[in-house]
């Protein structure tokens, strides 16, 4: 995921420290580091080329501004150039829209297609779907699924071979619709009559997006595919998916950079919630081994009711039992744990990784578990004791031995969670970034 | 596929056979084997568009006594190559491959086997520049491709019914590869069942059940979210009592961080014992292609690879990554949208193809 691509820059940067001037050979070499990460997260190689020239020239000709250090420097530098890299964030409005989905076979239209169905459901909008992939066998009946779930109407016709015949009466039949998206068949740019009938599409429907899908393991190819796609129906915006895999997303990169658009929503697994708004400060700065607050928050706030976990307690450092089983609550909505935890800013700090090895099923035994405790026992664990432990075993029907793993789960999360008191706050800041750079 | 491969790679060719001649074209002024200088190699930042001036040469100035000249004369001459002769070539060989997908590590060893095939050869003067580096690069493409991997021939050489069972990450094509491969194996003459496996994505049962009726061959399936373990052991059930040939076990997309499903792989493997496991990757994917494929290949093994959506991708470093990373053959390549669109992959032909010259 993006963290590696993040881990090979912070090394890159890593070599700067402590220097004083800024000598070609450092340069040199944070260059290559920096070349390498981005290669191996599938940027494209000319892309890099141009981006690592950039930054070589800009970091050996401009002066460091008084009182930055060279480190510091270097990196301002990086920042901006990755940002430049990045585009702007392309822009979400809440209102009526035609969506048009587009993108190579496989890389998960369909299913971003639900999710963003759900996206704006929850936004408060009414939501219709048209399937429009005429090709692949059960695509309609894999869209339907996913809509009805979330009922959500879908259009589609088993028989129907015209898609853009589907999209007309599809529009009709969604007219009360405030967002129409439209799923398309998977097809490459090299396929002149499907690009074709994705231009025919786009015109009957004067789409306000048109997204082009891509997934986070394409390769060097995501240039070459974004242009022709971009050439034909003048993509806006673009979504990676599958970004819970190891994939870097870097792909993604260069199509961004090939549009000129932005990444708009990042698909980070396979429940139909998992789909994330896409800030591009906030991407960098995870890049950077920053955690991406505001995304955090966003989610954070639709998914949890007030009365669910209490952050400034957590960010405080302030962890019971209860919080701890309030938050099980919480994650069991908001996706898994490392998802959530690569959101906050931890400056690069490393959670230990015997506190993702909960499942699921081992949560949903920890939660039984607690509602055996008394409130006291949940408000200070430090009072649980041998016998307490037997007590509560026998009353969840579990062991001993399970209790004691879930004692010491809940130690691992609270060190965990005292590391980074003080990391809250709202935006990016750039200022502090530095100070965590500065203490690495 | 590897079209774009193919042209970088004569440059590249033509290029180390360039700095090879020049540094035999030294030889005759000084009968020795001579050390070569050459200007310093220039960093990998200077980019790949940059026109590569023949490498300058100098003649060495080192003295050597009478007894090693006549040697040197009386033997046949040749020279040395170092380290310096090959580095800008490599250079950019690297960046070719890197350009075509091939992942990192998978470009660095590339580079570094030919490298150390090249370093310290001896060429005899007389011999062709074209053959060496043509067979060098050869040898270290053929070393990484491997051997091909025959189905049929697996299947007629071993008891019937042969089970397949298909894995990999989400959207790489599975269920249309299988599709494509029981059609192939039917117009071969062999029965083949179909179980699908994929009782997690929604419509993938339908997808199945479309292509197996299109291609005229049995599907068993459960339903949607049932235990894909059950479904595929009753799929090899029911090929035993009807002597069924083949059975190829479709799976749901997994991907290889997720402990639970990787289990759950394990466990379908552990039931229906497959003869085969085939890991699905498509052409275009990037430098996690590597990843994915080693960790599939921890959890469940891996025999043989499908590589999909090779149409899409001129290029086919992805094919190299995989086949170099887990050292598994590459069976068939999914070449468009059709039934027919799979053909079986043959290193050699490839390699041939790639380093062919243009008539």
């Amino acid at each position: 995921m993006l963290d590696r691509l993040g881990s090979g820059l912070k090394d890159a940067l890593k070599k700067l420290a402590g220097k004083t001037v800024i000598d070609k050979a450092a340069v040199d070499e944070l260059v290559r580091d920096l070349q390498r990460a981005l290669i191996g997260a599938d940027v494209n190689v000319k892309l890099v080329m141009q981006l690592s020239q950039a930054i070589k020239q800009r970091a050996l000709e401009e002066e460091p501004p008084k009182g930055m250090s060279v480190r510091e420097h270097v990196l301002r530098i990086v920042y901006q150039e990755l940002v430049n890299l990045m585009g702007h964030g392309a822009e979400v409005q809440l209102g009526p829209q035609t969506i048009l989905m587009a993108g190579l076979q496989g890389s998960g239209k369909t299913t971003t297609t639900a999710k963003l169905a759900r996206y704006f459901q929850r936004k408060g909008l009414r939501v219709g779907v048209v399937c429009a992939d005429v090709f692949r066998p059960g695509a309609h009946a894999q869209l339907n699924t996913l809509c009805t779930k979330i009922n959500v109407p879908c259009y589609g016709e088993a028989e129907e071979k015209d898609a853009v015949a589907i999209v007309r009466r599809g529009l009709g039949e969604l007219k009360h619709a405030e967002v129409v998206i439209i799923d398309t068949q998977g097809r490459h740019a090299l396929e002149d009559d499907l690009i074709d009938e994705i231009v025919r599409i786009n015109e009957l429907t004067h789409a306000t997006h048109r997204w082009l899908v891509i997934d986070a393991a394409l390769g060097q190819q995501a240039r070459d595919q974004a242009r022709r796609f971009h050439d034909a129906i003048n993509i806006d915006g673009v979504i990676i998916t599958k970004m819970d895999g190891t994939a870097k997303g870097g792909g993604a990169l260069s199509a961004v950079s090939e549009t000129q658009s932005g990444i708009v929503f990042i698909g980070s697994g396979e429940t139909i919630d998992d789909l994330e708004r896409f800030d591009p400060d906030g991407f960098i700065s995870r890049l950077l081994g920053m955690g991406d607050l505001r995304a955090l928050v966003e989610r954070a706030e639709e998914v949890i009711g007030e009365d669910d976990v209490d952050m400034n307690a957590l960010l405080k450092g302030k962890f019971t039992l209860r919080d701890m089983y309030k938050q099980m609550e919480a994650l069991k909505k908001m996706g898994p744990l490392k998802q959530v935890m690569s959101m906050l800013p931890l400056g690069g700090m490393d959670i230990p990784q015997d506190a993702y090895d909960v499942t699921g099923q081992k949560m949903e035994r920890y939660r039984v578990i607690m509602d055996s405790m008394t409130d006291a026992e949940l408000e200070t664990p430090s009072v649980i004791g041998g016998s307490r432990i037997h007590r509560i075993a026998m009353g969840a029907g579990s062991s001993p031995d399970e209790v004691r793993e879930l004692l010491k789960y809940y130690k691992t999360m609270q060190r965990a969670l005292k590391l980074f008191r003080g990391g809250g706050g709202g935006k990016f800041n750039m200022q502090r970034m530095m100070k965590k750079f500065g203490g690495m | 596929m590897f079209g774009s491969l193919k042209d970088k790679l004569r440059g590249v060719k033509d290029k180390l056979g360039l700095s090879i001649e020049s540094a035999a074209e030294a030889a005759p002024e000084e009968p020795l084997p001579v050390e070569m200088e050459e200007s310093p190699a220039p960093v990998p930042a200077e980019g790949p568009g940059e026109e590569a001036p023949a490498p300058e040469q100098k003649t060495a100035k080192k003295k050597s006594t009478l007894a090693e000249r006549v040697r040197v004369l009386v033997t046949e001459r040749e020279v040395m190559l170092d380290e310096k002769d090959v580095a800008e070539p490599l250079q950019d060989l690297e960046i070719v491959l890197l350009e075509n997908d091939v992942a990192l590590p998978v470009a660095d060893a590339i580079v570094e086997h030919i490298r150390s095939d090249l370093v310290g050869r001896r060429r005899k003067i007389g011999a062709s520049v074209d053959t060496l580096v043509m067979d060098t690069l050869k040898g270290a493409l053929l070393n990484v491709l491997g051997e091909g991997f025959s189905l049929t021939g697996y299947i007629d050489s071993h008891e019937r019914p042969v089970k397949v069972l298909f894995t990999g990450v989400n959207g790489t094509g599975k269920t249309t590869s299988i599709a494509k491969i029981a059609s192939y194996l039917k117009k071969q003459g062999y029965s083949v069942v179909i179980g699908s496996g994929d009782t997690f994505r929604a419509g993938a049962n339908e997808q199945m059940k479309t292509h197996a009726d299109r291609v005229g061959v049995k599907v068993i399936r459960h339903q949607e979210g049932a235990d894909p373990s059950a479904v595929l052991f009753d799929a090899v059930q029911y090929a035993t009592a009807h002597n069924i040939d083949v059975v190829l076990a479709d799976t749901a997309g997994r991907f290889h961080n997720r402990a639970n499903l990787m289990n759950q792989l394990e466990k379908i493997r552990r039931v229906m014992k497959p003869d085969l496991v085939v890991y699905v990757d498509e052409a275009v994917a990037g430098n996690d292609a590597v990843i994915r494929a080693e960790e599939f290949n921890n959890a469940v093994g891996t025999d043989a690879v499908v590589l999909t959506k090779a149409d899409m991708d001129p290029r086919g470093g992805a094919a190299i990554s995989i086949a170099h990373t887990i050292g598994k053959p590459v069976m068939f390549l999914g070449v468009g949208q059709s039934y027919d669109d799979v053909v079986p992959f043959r290193p050699e032909d490839v390699v041939d193809e790639l380093l062919r010259e243009e008539d």
